[in-house]
Protein backbone atom coordinates (compact mmCIF):
# COMPACT_ATOMS: atom_id res chain seq x y z
CA UNK A 1 0.00 0.00 0.00
CA UNK A 2 2.69 2.16 0.33
CA UNK A 3 3.44 2.77 -3.51
CA UNK A 4 2.96 5.71 -4.88
CA UNK A 5 0.46 5.40 -8.00
CA UNK A 6 2.15 8.72 -9.80
CA UNK A 7 5.11 10.55 -8.88
CA UNK A 8 6.72 13.49 -10.49
CA UNK A 9 9.19 15.60 -9.32
CA UNK A 10 10.26 18.92 -11.60
CA UNK A 11 7.87 17.66 -14.14
CA UNK A 12 6.80 20.69 -16.98
CA UNK A 13 4.92 20.25 -20.16
CA UNK A 14 5.07 23.21 -22.86
CA UNK A 15 2.14 23.76 -25.50
CA UNK A 16 4.19 26.32 -28.38
CA UNK A 17 4.68 28.80 -25.67
CA UNK A 18 2.29 28.47 -23.05
CA UNK A 19 2.86 26.37 -20.10
CA UNK A 20 0.80 23.87 -19.37
CA UNK A 21 2.51 22.61 -16.18
CA UNK A 22 5.27 23.89 -14.45
CA UNK A 23 7.45 22.61 -11.48
CA UNK A 24 5.31 20.22 -10.65
CA UNK A 25 6.79 17.45 -7.43
CA UNK A 26 4.06 15.09 -6.27
CA UNK A 27 3.12 11.59 -5.13
CA UNK A 28 -0.17 10.11 -5.09
CA UNK A 29 -0.02 7.32 -2.82
CA UNK A 30 -1.99 4.15 -3.76
CA UNK A 31 -5.61 3.13 -2.00
CA UNK A 32 -7.16 6.53 -2.52
CA UNK A 33 -9.52 8.46 -4.24
CA UNK A 34 -7.16 11.33 -5.15
CA UNK A 35 -9.08 14.21 -6.49
CA UNK A 36 -7.69 16.61 -9.29
CA UNK A 37 -8.77 20.21 -8.35
CA UNK A 38 -8.59 23.25 -10.35
CA UNK A 39 -9.99 26.16 -12.75
CA UNK A 40 -10.29 25.66 -16.18
CA UNK A 41 -6.02 25.45 -18.05
CA UNK A 42 -4.93 24.63 -14.46
CA UNK A 43 -3.01 21.68 -16.44
CA UNK A 44 -4.98 19.01 -14.63
CA UNK A 45 -5.49 17.09 -18.21
CA UNK A 46 -1.92 18.05 -19.29
CA UNK A 47 -0.95 16.04 -15.92
CA UNK A 48 -2.74 13.21 -16.14
CA UNK A 49 -2.03 12.77 -19.97
CA UNK A 50 1.88 12.78 -19.03
CA UNK A 51 0.96 10.02 -16.36
CA UNK A 52 -0.93 7.82 -19.04
CA UNK A 53 1.91 8.29 -21.63
CA UNK A 54 -0.23 10.09 -24.02
CA UNK A 55 1.90 13.13 -23.65
CA UNK A 56 5.71 13.08 -23.14
CA UNK A 57 7.14 16.01 -20.69
CA UNK A 58 8.86 19.17 -21.84
CA UNK A 59 10.86 18.82 -18.57
CA UNK A 60 11.17 17.10 -15.10
CA UNK A 61 9.89 13.08 -14.42
CA UNK A 62 6.77 11.32 -14.09
CA UNK A 63 6.70 7.45 -12.95
CA UNK A 64 3.61 5.49 -12.40
CA UNK A 65 2.61 2.64 -10.19
CA UNK A 66 5.96 2.30 -8.55
CA UNK A 67 8.60 4.06 -10.75
CA UNK A 68 7.55 2.81 -13.96
CA UNK A 69 7.60 4.89 -16.37
CA UNK A 70 4.27 5.98 -18.45
CA UNK A 71 3.76 3.82 -21.98
CA UNK A 72 6.18 1.10 -20.51
CA UNK A 73 3.94 -2.56 -21.09
CA UNK A 74 3.28 -3.06 -17.50
CA UNK A 75 2.23 0.74 -16.84
CA UNK A 76 -0.15 0.15 -20.01
CA UNK A 77 -1.34 -2.91 -18.16
CA UNK A 78 -1.92 -1.46 -14.84
CA UNK A 79 -3.60 2.09 -15.97
CA UNK A 80 -7.13 2.21 -17.32
CA UNK A 81 -8.03 5.56 -18.33
CA UNK A 82 -11.45 7.37 -19.32
CA UNK A 83 -10.78 10.59 -20.97
CA UNK A 84 -12.98 13.65 -21.11
CA UNK A 85 -16.12 13.58 -22.86
CA UNK A 86 -16.27 9.06 -22.59
CA UNK A 87 -14.60 8.56 -25.87
CA UNK A 88 -16.15 5.79 -27.64
CA UNK A 89 -16.56 4.81 -31.61
CA UNK A 90 -20.12 5.93 -31.51
CA UNK A 91 -21.30 3.91 -34.50
CA UNK A 92 -19.86 0.81 -33.06
CA UNK A 93 -22.43 -1.39 -30.76
CA UNK A 94 -21.71 -1.69 -27.40
CA UNK A 95 -20.57 -5.38 -28.32
CA UNK A 96 -18.72 -4.47 -30.63
CA UNK A 97 -16.94 -2.11 -28.31
CA UNK A 98 -16.08 -4.57 -25.66
CA UNK A 99 -14.92 -7.11 -28.66
CA UNK A 100 -12.58 -4.47 -29.66
CA UNK A 101 -11.30 -3.49 -26.08
CA UNK A 102 -10.77 -7.50 -25.44
CA UNK A 103 -8.56 -7.62 -28.66
CA UNK A 104 -6.48 -4.58 -28.15
CA UNK A 105 -5.18 -5.71 -24.54
CA UNK A 106 -3.51 -8.24 -22.78
CA UNK A 107 -5.67 -8.56 -20.14
CA UNK A 108 -9.57 -7.98 -20.35
CA UNK A 109 -12.15 -9.57 -17.75
CA UNK A 110 -14.89 -10.62 -20.45
CA UNK A 111 -17.38 -11.91 -17.84
CA UNK A 112 -16.94 -8.66 -16.04
CA UNK A 113 -17.84 -6.89 -18.64
CA UNK A 114 -20.96 -8.44 -19.68
CA UNK A 115 -22.20 -8.83 -16.17
CA UNK A 116 -21.99 -5.22 -15.62
CA UNK A 117 -23.45 -4.20 -18.77
CA UNK A 118 -26.08 -6.58 -18.45
CA UNK A 119 -26.43 -5.26 -14.58
CA UNK A 120 -26.65 -1.35 -16.12
CA UNK A 121 -29.64 -2.67 -18.65
CA UNK A 122 -26.93 -1.64 -21.68
CA UNK A 123 -28.16 -3.51 -24.74
CA UNK A 124 -25.12 -4.99 -26.70
CA UNK A 125 -26.72 -4.44 -30.05
CA UNK A 126 -26.98 -1.20 -29.64
CA UNK A 127 -24.63 1.41 -31.10
CA UNK A 128 -22.27 3.25 -28.76
CA UNK A 129 -23.80 6.67 -30.06
CA UNK A 130 -27.36 5.67 -29.10
CA UNK A 131 -27.06 5.28 -25.79
CA UNK A 132 -27.70 7.84 -23.26
CA UNK A 133 -25.09 10.09 -21.82
CA UNK A 134 -24.97 8.14 -18.74
CA UNK A 135 -24.68 4.57 -20.50
CA UNK A 136 -22.06 6.13 -22.71
CA UNK A 137 -20.08 7.62 -19.48
CA UNK A 138 -20.74 3.54 -17.59
CA UNK A 139 -19.78 1.72 -20.68
CA UNK A 140 -16.49 3.50 -20.96
CA UNK A 141 -16.00 3.01 -17.40
CA UNK A 142 -17.05 -0.39 -17.68
CA UNK A 143 -13.98 -1.44 -20.55
CA UNK A 144 -11.76 0.65 -18.36
CA UNK A 145 -12.30 -1.49 -15.32
CA UNK A 146 -12.77 -5.19 -17.35
CA UNK A 147 -9.31 -4.63 -18.25
CA UNK A 148 -8.26 -5.30 -14.03
CA UNK A 149 -6.39 -1.96 -13.81
CA UNK A 150 -4.41 -0.91 -10.67
CA UNK A 151 -4.73 2.59 -11.21
CA UNK A 152 -7.94 4.03 -12.93
CA UNK A 153 -7.65 7.26 -14.17
CA UNK A 154 -10.62 9.63 -15.45
CA UNK A 155 -10.31 12.75 -16.70
CA UNK A 156 -13.62 15.11 -15.74
CA UNK A 157 -15.90 12.08 -15.82
CA UNK A 158 -19.35 13.06 -14.91
CA UNK A 159 -18.92 17.01 -15.79
CA UNK A 160 -21.93 15.98 -18.50
CA UNK A 161 -23.66 13.92 -16.26
CA UNK A 162 -27.21 14.25 -14.93
CA UNK A 163 -27.23 13.70 -10.88
CA UNK A 164 -28.41 10.20 -10.83
CA UNK A 165 -25.79 9.26 -13.89
CA UNK A 166 -23.25 10.59 -11.80
CA UNK A 167 -24.41 8.90 -8.73
CA UNK A 168 -24.21 5.53 -10.55
CA UNK A 169 -20.92 6.24 -12.14
CA UNK A 170 -19.05 7.40 -9.59
CA UNK A 171 -20.93 3.96 -7.25
CA UNK A 172 -19.36 1.66 -10.03
CA UNK A 173 -15.82 3.65 -9.56
CA UNK A 174 -15.84 3.31 -5.67
CA UNK A 175 -17.00 -0.50 -5.81
CA UNK A 176 -14.26 -1.82 -8.02
CA UNK A 177 -12.24 0.46 -5.29
CA UNK A 178 -13.77 -1.36 -2.87
CA UNK A 179 -13.63 -5.09 -4.52
CA UNK A 180 -9.97 -4.70 -5.73
CA UNK A 181 -8.50 -2.53 -4.41
CA UNK A 182 -7.99 -0.20 -7.63
CA UNK A 183 -6.92 3.23 -6.78
CA UNK A 184 -8.30 6.35 -8.45
CA UNK A 185 -6.78 9.43 -9.67
CA UNK A 186 -9.54 11.90 -11.27
CA UNK A 187 -9.76 15.41 -12.21
CA UNK A 188 -13.22 17.35 -11.56
CA UNK A 189 -14.72 20.94 -11.49
CA UNK A 190 -17.59 19.68 -8.99
CA UNK A 191 -16.30 20.45 -5.71
CA UNK A 192 -19.26 20.09 -3.87
CA UNK A 193 -19.27 15.90 -4.69
CA UNK A 194 -15.85 15.53 -4.19
CA UNK A 195 -16.30 15.93 -0.54
CA UNK A 196 -17.54 12.42 -0.22
CA UNK A 197 -15.43 10.71 -3.26
CA UNK A 198 -12.13 11.94 -2.25
CA UNK A 199 -10.21 11.31 0.39
CA UNK A 200 -6.56 12.45 -1.29
CA UNK A 201 -6.53 16.39 -2.43
CA UNK A 202 -4.60 17.58 -5.08
CA UNK A 203 -5.05 21.61 -5.68
CA UNK A 204 -3.68 22.84 -9.09
CA UNK A 205 -3.42 26.14 -10.13
CA UNK A 206 -1.94 28.59 -13.06
CA UNK A 207 0.38 24.94 -13.72
CA UNK A 208 1.70 24.46 -10.25
CA UNK A 209 0.79 22.23 -7.21
CA UNK A 210 -1.05 24.57 -4.63
CA UNK A 211 -2.22 21.52 -2.47
CA UNK A 212 -1.38 18.35 -1.74
CA UNK A 213 -2.50 15.59 0.79
CA UNK A 214 -4.89 13.70 2.36
CA UNK A 215 -8.01 15.11 2.79
CA UNK A 216 -8.49 13.84 6.46
CA UNK A 217 -5.18 15.73 7.29
CA UNK A 218 -5.98 18.62 5.41
CA UNK A 219 -9.07 19.37 7.02
CA UNK A 220 -7.80 18.30 10.51
CA UNK A 221 -4.97 21.31 10.35
CA UNK A 222 -7.47 24.03 9.03
CA UNK A 223 -10.14 25.87 10.62
CA UNK A 224 -12.23 29.22 9.96
CA UNK A 225 -12.10 31.76 12.67
CA UNK A 226 -14.84 34.13 13.09
CA UNK A 227 -14.92 37.47 14.83
CA UNK A 228 -14.58 41.59 14.72
CA UNK A 229 -12.96 42.72 11.80
CA UNK A 230 -11.63 45.65 13.69
CA UNK A 231 -8.84 42.58 15.24
CA UNK A 232 -8.58 40.29 11.88
CA UNK A 233 -5.40 42.25 10.65
CA UNK A 234 -3.77 41.37 13.84
CA UNK A 235 -4.46 38.06 14.31
CA UNK A 236 -3.67 37.96 10.87
CA UNK A 237 -0.36 38.59 11.35
CA UNK A 238 0.02 36.18 13.92
CA UNK A 239 -1.56 33.10 12.53
CA UNK A 240 -0.93 31.43 9.44
CA UNK A 241 -3.96 32.62 7.32
CA UNK A 242 -4.52 31.11 3.94
CA UNK A 243 -7.59 33.16 3.15
CA UNK A 244 -9.48 36.47 4.80
CA UNK A 245 -13.02 37.43 3.96
CA UNK A 246 -14.27 40.16 5.80
CA UNK A 247 -17.61 42.67 6.86
CA UNK A 248 -17.77 45.91 8.23
CA UNK A 249 -18.15 44.65 11.35
CA UNK A 250 -17.03 40.58 10.87
CA UNK A 251 -14.40 38.69 9.38
CA UNK A 252 -14.01 34.86 8.75
CA UNK A 253 -10.10 33.71 8.26
CA UNK A 254 -9.79 30.37 7.37
CA UNK A 255 -6.51 29.46 9.14
CA UNK A 256 -3.53 26.36 9.26
CA UNK A 257 -4.51 25.26 12.69
CA UNK A 258 -5.67 22.41 14.20
CA UNK A 259 -8.77 21.61 16.88
CA UNK A 260 -6.00 21.93 19.61
CA UNK A 261 -4.87 25.19 18.67
CA UNK A 262 -6.03 28.23 21.20
CA UNK A 263 -8.79 30.54 19.73
CA UNK A 264 -8.45 33.94 20.37
CA UNK A 265 -10.99 35.26 22.91
CA UNK A 266 -13.79 36.50 21.14
CA UNK A 267 -13.20 34.76 18.13
CA UNK A 268 -15.16 31.28 17.35
CA UNK A 269 -13.39 28.36 15.89
CA UNK A 270 -15.34 26.37 12.51
CA UNK A 271 -14.39 23.09 11.01
CA UNK A 272 -13.81 23.57 7.46
CA UNK A 273 -15.28 21.42 4.75
CA UNK A 274 -13.49 20.53 1.54
CA UNK A 275 -15.08 22.52 -0.92
CA UNK A 276 -14.38 25.43 1.26
CA UNK A 277 -10.58 24.41 1.75
CA UNK A 278 -10.20 24.32 -2.14
CA UNK A 279 -12.21 27.61 -3.10
CA UNK A 280 -9.95 29.70 -0.32
CA UNK A 281 -6.30 28.05 -1.93
CA UNK A 282 -7.62 28.80 -5.31
CA UNK A 283 -8.45 32.07 -4.23
CA UNK A 284 -5.13 32.73 -2.94
CA UNK A 285 -2.96 31.22 -5.59
CA UNK A 286 0.14 32.33 -3.59
CA UNK A 287 -0.82 29.84 -0.79
CA UNK A 288 0.31 26.16 -0.30
CA UNK A 289 -0.24 23.42 1.64
CA UNK A 290 1.93 20.50 0.86
CA UNK A 291 1.56 17.79 3.11
CA UNK A 292 1.46 14.98 1.35
CA UNK A 293 4.57 12.51 0.51
CA UNK A 294 5.76 15.00 -1.54
CA UNK A 295 8.08 17.64 -0.68
CA UNK A 296 8.35 20.73 -3.46
CA UNK A 297 10.19 23.43 -2.69
CA UNK A 298 12.58 23.64 0.48
CA UNK A 299 10.89 27.71 1.12
CA UNK A 300 11.98 28.72 4.49
CA UNK A 301 8.69 28.26 7.11
CA UNK A 302 6.88 31.23 8.33
CA UNK A 303 7.27 30.16 12.26
CA UNK A 304 3.17 29.80 13.40
CA UNK A 305 1.38 28.30 16.59
CA UNK A 306 0.64 25.40 14.89
CA UNK A 307 1.59 21.64 15.78
CA UNK A 308 0.15 19.53 12.93
CA UNK A 309 2.87 17.19 13.75
CA UNK A 310 3.22 16.56 9.75
CA UNK A 311 5.59 18.70 7.72
CA UNK A 312 3.88 20.93 5.97
CA UNK A 313 4.94 24.55 4.09
CA UNK A 314 3.44 27.52 4.41
CA UNK A 315 3.76 30.49 1.52
CA UNK A 316 2.19 33.49 1.43
CA UNK B 1 -64.01 -7.96 8.79
CA UNK B 2 -62.24 -5.36 6.12
CA UNK B 3 -58.60 -5.40 5.96
CA UNK B 4 -58.12 -1.97 6.25
CA UNK B 5 -59.03 -2.23 10.00
CA UNK B 6 -57.62 -5.24 11.12
CA UNK B 7 -54.88 -3.88 12.62
CA UNK B 8 -56.24 -0.97 14.32
CA UNK B 9 -56.61 -2.54 17.86
CA UNK B 10 -52.87 -3.84 17.88
CA UNK B 11 -50.31 -2.33 20.38
CA UNK B 12 -47.70 -0.13 19.39
CA UNK B 13 -44.46 0.09 20.03
CA UNK B 14 -42.15 2.30 20.98
CA UNK B 15 -40.03 2.28 18.31
CA UNK B 16 -43.44 3.42 16.29
CA UNK B 17 -44.47 6.00 18.52
CA UNK B 18 -40.74 7.83 17.76
CA UNK B 19 -41.19 7.10 13.88
CA UNK B 20 -44.70 8.35 13.82
CA UNK B 21 -42.84 11.46 15.84
CA UNK B 22 -39.56 11.92 13.81
CA UNK B 23 -42.54 12.72 10.79
CA UNK B 24 -44.12 14.98 12.72
CA UNK B 25 -40.92 16.54 13.69
CA UNK B 26 -39.87 16.62 9.43
CA UNK B 27 -43.56 18.27 8.86
CA UNK B 28 -42.86 20.89 11.60
CA UNK B 29 -39.41 21.63 10.44
CA UNK B 30 -40.77 22.54 7.04
CA UNK B 31 -43.26 24.33 8.39
CA UNK B 32 -46.21 22.46 7.37
CA UNK B 33 -47.34 22.57 11.21
CA UNK B 34 -47.43 25.22 13.66
CA UNK B 35 -46.33 24.64 17.43
CA UNK B 36 -49.56 24.13 19.06
CA UNK B 37 -50.68 21.90 16.28
CA UNK B 38 -47.25 19.88 16.60
CA UNK B 39 -47.27 19.67 20.59
CA UNK B 40 -50.95 18.42 20.23
CA UNK B 41 -50.05 15.88 17.94
CA UNK B 42 -46.74 14.63 19.35
CA UNK B 43 -48.52 14.38 22.76
CA UNK B 44 -51.51 11.80 21.48
CA UNK B 45 -48.25 9.79 19.85
CA UNK B 46 -46.45 9.62 22.97
CA UNK B 47 -49.48 8.40 24.36
CA UNK B 48 -51.21 6.32 21.44
CA UNK B 49 -51.44 2.97 23.09
CA UNK B 50 -52.93 1.00 19.93
CA UNK B 51 -53.08 2.26 16.34
CA UNK B 52 -56.26 3.71 15.92
CA UNK B 53 -54.99 6.18 18.59
CA UNK B 54 -52.03 7.35 16.05
CA UNK B 55 -54.96 7.86 12.87
CA UNK B 56 -55.70 11.03 12.19
CA UNK B 57 -52.09 12.46 12.88
CA UNK B 58 -51.11 13.22 9.50
CA UNK B 59 -54.25 14.70 8.61
CA UNK B 60 -53.69 17.39 6.23
CA UNK B 61 -50.01 17.08 5.51
CA UNK B 62 -48.55 15.79 2.48
CA UNK B 63 -46.62 12.70 2.81
CA UNK B 64 -43.03 12.24 3.70
CA UNK B 65 -40.47 9.62 2.80
CA UNK B 66 -42.75 6.40 3.21
CA UNK B 67 -46.28 6.01 3.71
CA UNK B 68 -47.92 5.71 7.28
CA UNK B 69 -50.17 2.77 7.07
CA UNK B 70 -47.66 0.26 5.19
CA UNK B 71 -44.84 1.24 6.98
CA UNK B 72 -46.38 0.92 10.34
CA UNK B 73 -48.60 -2.30 8.97
CA UNK B 74 -44.95 -3.70 8.30
CA UNK B 75 -43.56 -3.25 11.70
CA UNK B 76 -46.00 -6.06 13.19
CA UNK B 77 -45.05 -4.77 17.12
CA UNK B 78 -41.29 -5.52 16.08
CA UNK B 79 -38.77 -2.30 15.26
CA UNK B 80 -39.97 -0.82 11.98
CA UNK B 81 -36.65 -1.81 10.68
CA UNK B 82 -36.74 -5.51 10.41
CA UNK B 83 -38.35 -5.02 7.31
CA UNK B 84 -35.94 -7.73 4.49
CA UNK B 85 -34.20 -6.00 2.01
CA UNK B 86 -31.50 -9.02 1.68
CA UNK B 87 -28.48 -6.73 2.63
CA UNK B 88 -28.63 -8.54 6.16
CA UNK B 89 -28.45 -5.63 7.94
CA UNK B 90 -31.75 -3.75 9.68
CA UNK B 91 -30.30 -0.54 8.72
CA UNK B 92 -30.12 1.60 6.20
CA UNK B 93 -27.79 4.64 6.05
CA UNK B 94 -28.32 7.85 4.33
CA UNK B 95 -26.42 11.09 3.71
CA UNK B 96 -27.08 14.65 4.26
CA UNK B 97 -24.43 16.74 2.07
CA UNK B 98 -26.28 19.79 3.14
CA UNK B 99 -25.27 19.35 7.30
CA UNK B 100 -21.73 20.16 7.50
CA UNK B 101 -21.11 17.07 9.36
CA UNK B 102 -18.55 14.81 7.77
CA UNK B 103 -19.21 11.91 6.02
CA UNK B 104 -18.01 9.13 7.99
CA UNK B 105 -18.85 11.01 11.34
CA UNK B 106 -22.60 11.02 9.77
CA UNK B 107 -22.50 7.07 8.96
CA UNK B 108 -21.42 7.28 12.79
CA UNK B 109 -23.98 9.15 14.60
CA UNK B 110 -26.71 6.85 12.57
CA UNK B 111 -25.60 3.77 14.14
CA UNK B 112 -25.65 5.27 17.38
CA UNK B 113 -28.98 7.17 16.65
CA UNK B 114 -30.46 3.25 15.50
CA UNK B 115 -28.91 1.80 19.45
CA UNK B 116 -31.06 4.44 20.53
CA UNK B 117 -34.06 3.85 19.05
CA UNK B 118 -34.06 0.18 19.12
CA UNK B 119 -33.33 -0.25 15.13
CA UNK B 120 -30.04 -1.96 16.01
CA UNK B 121 -29.42 -4.53 18.65
CA UNK B 122 -26.60 -6.32 20.30
CA UNK B 123 -25.83 -9.61 17.22
CA UNK B 124 -27.29 -7.10 14.68
CA UNK B 125 -24.72 -7.02 11.43
CA UNK B 126 -23.85 -3.60 10.12
CA UNK B 127 -24.46 -3.08 5.85
CA UNK B 128 -21.32 -4.35 4.43
CA UNK B 129 -18.64 -1.82 3.31
CA UNK B 130 -19.09 -2.76 -0.17
CA UNK B 131 -23.41 -2.21 -0.16
CA UNK B 132 -23.04 1.00 1.81
CA UNK B 133 -20.41 2.09 -1.39
CA UNK B 134 -22.22 0.82 -3.76
CA UNK B 135 -25.83 2.57 -2.20
CA UNK B 136 -24.13 6.07 -1.38
CA UNK B 137 -21.38 6.28 -3.81
CA UNK B 138 -18.90 7.07 -1.46
CA UNK B 139 -15.33 6.37 -0.41
CA UNK B 140 -14.51 2.74 1.00
CA UNK B 141 -11.96 4.14 3.07
CA UNK B 142 -14.92 6.67 4.46
CA UNK B 143 -17.09 3.51 5.33
CA UNK B 144 -13.99 1.69 7.03
CA UNK B 145 -13.18 4.64 9.12
CA UNK B 146 -16.52 4.86 10.72
CA UNK B 147 -16.45 1.59 11.46
CA UNK B 148 -12.93 1.54 13.23
CA UNK B 149 -14.65 4.70 15.06
CA UNK B 150 -17.55 2.18 16.51
CA UNK B 151 -15.36 0.12 17.02
CA UNK B 152 -13.00 1.83 19.04
CA UNK B 153 -16.44 3.23 21.09
CA UNK B 154 -16.83 -0.28 21.78
CA UNK B 155 -19.88 -0.64 20.06
CA UNK B 156 -19.31 -2.82 17.40
CA UNK B 157 -16.57 -5.47 16.68
CA UNK B 158 -15.55 -7.00 13.40
CA UNK B 159 -15.77 -10.51 12.58
CA UNK B 160 -13.14 -11.20 9.94
CA UNK B 161 -14.70 -12.29 6.62
CA UNK B 162 -18.25 -12.00 7.95
CA UNK B 163 -18.48 -7.93 8.66
CA UNK B 164 -19.07 -5.88 11.56
CA UNK B 165 -21.62 -6.84 14.59
CA UNK B 166 -23.31 -4.75 17.10
CA UNK B 167 -21.75 -6.03 20.39
CA UNK B 168 -23.28 -3.26 22.79
CA UNK B 169 -25.97 -0.96 23.61
CA UNK B 170 -26.12 2.78 24.36
CA UNK B 171 -27.85 3.91 27.50
CA UNK B 172 -31.52 4.18 26.60
CA UNK B 173 -33.79 6.48 28.45
CA UNK B 174 -36.94 4.94 29.69
CA UNK B 175 -40.11 6.12 27.53
CA UNK B 176 -42.64 7.98 30.63
CA UNK B 177 -39.10 9.62 31.40
CA UNK B 178 -38.77 10.58 27.33
CA UNK B 179 -42.21 11.78 27.18
CA UNK B 180 -41.87 13.81 30.35
CA UNK B 181 -38.77 15.71 28.89
CA UNK B 182 -40.20 16.44 25.11
CA UNK B 183 -42.69 17.50 27.28
CA UNK B 184 -40.91 19.98 29.02
CA UNK B 185 -38.93 20.87 25.95
CA UNK B 186 -42.56 21.35 23.90
CA UNK B 187 -43.12 23.55 26.43
CA UNK B 188 -40.13 25.33 26.48
CA UNK B 189 -40.35 25.73 22.41
CA UNK B 190 -43.76 27.23 23.58
CA UNK B 191 -42.24 29.82 25.59
CA UNK B 192 -39.65 30.90 22.94
CA UNK B 193 -41.98 31.50 20.31
CA UNK B 194 -44.17 33.14 21.72
CA UNK B 195 -40.46 35.20 22.71
CA UNK B 196 -40.69 36.21 18.93
CA UNK B 197 -37.74 33.41 18.54
CA UNK B 198 -38.48 31.71 14.82
CA UNK B 199 -37.35 28.47 14.23
CA UNK B 200 -34.02 28.87 13.13
CA UNK B 201 -33.37 31.27 16.46
CA UNK B 202 -34.79 28.18 18.58
CA UNK B 203 -32.47 25.96 16.84
CA UNK B 204 -29.29 28.44 16.78
CA UNK B 205 -29.85 29.07 20.80
CA UNK B 206 -30.42 25.45 21.69
CA UNK B 207 -27.29 24.45 20.23
CA UNK B 208 -25.12 26.74 21.53
CA UNK B 209 -26.66 26.30 24.89
CA UNK B 210 -26.23 22.48 24.19
CA UNK B 211 -22.47 23.09 23.54
CA UNK B 212 -21.86 25.27 26.00
CA UNK B 213 -23.27 22.52 28.57
CA UNK B 214 -21.23 20.27 27.35
CA UNK B 215 -18.19 22.60 27.38
CA UNK B 216 -18.96 23.41 30.61
CA UNK B 217 -19.14 20.15 32.03
CA UNK B 218 -15.96 18.84 30.49
CA UNK B 219 -14.40 21.72 31.82
CA UNK B 220 -12.75 22.05 28.64
CA UNK B 221 -13.48 25.46 28.25
CA UNK B 222 -10.43 27.79 27.38
CA UNK B 223 -12.49 31.35 27.18
CA UNK B 224 -14.87 33.45 28.92
CA UNK B 225 -18.31 32.25 28.01
CA UNK B 226 -19.93 35.21 26.74
CA UNK B 227 -23.23 35.07 25.34
CA UNK B 228 -23.87 32.07 27.50
CA UNK B 229 -25.75 33.80 30.33
CA UNK B 230 -29.55 33.95 29.18
CA UNK B 231 -29.59 30.23 28.37
CA UNK B 232 -29.56 28.73 31.16
CA UNK B 233 -33.22 27.55 30.92
CA UNK B 234 -32.65 24.98 28.36
CA UNK B 235 -31.45 22.53 30.10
Amino acid sequence: MSMNVIETSGLAKRYGRTWALRECTLAVPAGHVAALVGPNGAGKTTLLNLAVGLAAPTAGLVTVLGGRPPGSPAALDGIAFVAQDTPLYKNLSAGDMLHLTRNLNRRFDREYAQTRLAELGIPLNRKAGRLSGGQQAQLALTLALARRPKLLVLDEPVAMLDPVARHDFMATVLTAMADDGVSVVLSSHVLAELERVADYLILLSRGRVQVAGEVDGLLATHRVLTGPAAEAGDYAERLSVVHARRGEAQAHLLVRATAADPVPPGWEAHPVGLEELALAYLREPGAAALPGPARARALPLETGPLETGEPSEVTR
Amino acid sequence: MSPLYSDQHLRVSDAERQAVTDRLAEHFAAGRLDPAEFDDRVGRAMSAKIRADLSGLFAGLPETGAPAAPELARGGGGTPGDAPRGTGSPIEFRLDAASGVPTYLQLVHQVEHALRLGYLKPGDQLPKVRDVVASLAINPNTVLKAYKELETKGLTAGRPGQGTFIQATLSQVALPELTGLRKTLLGWLTTADGAGLDQDGIVALFTSALRDFYERRSGSRTRGGAASGETEGVA
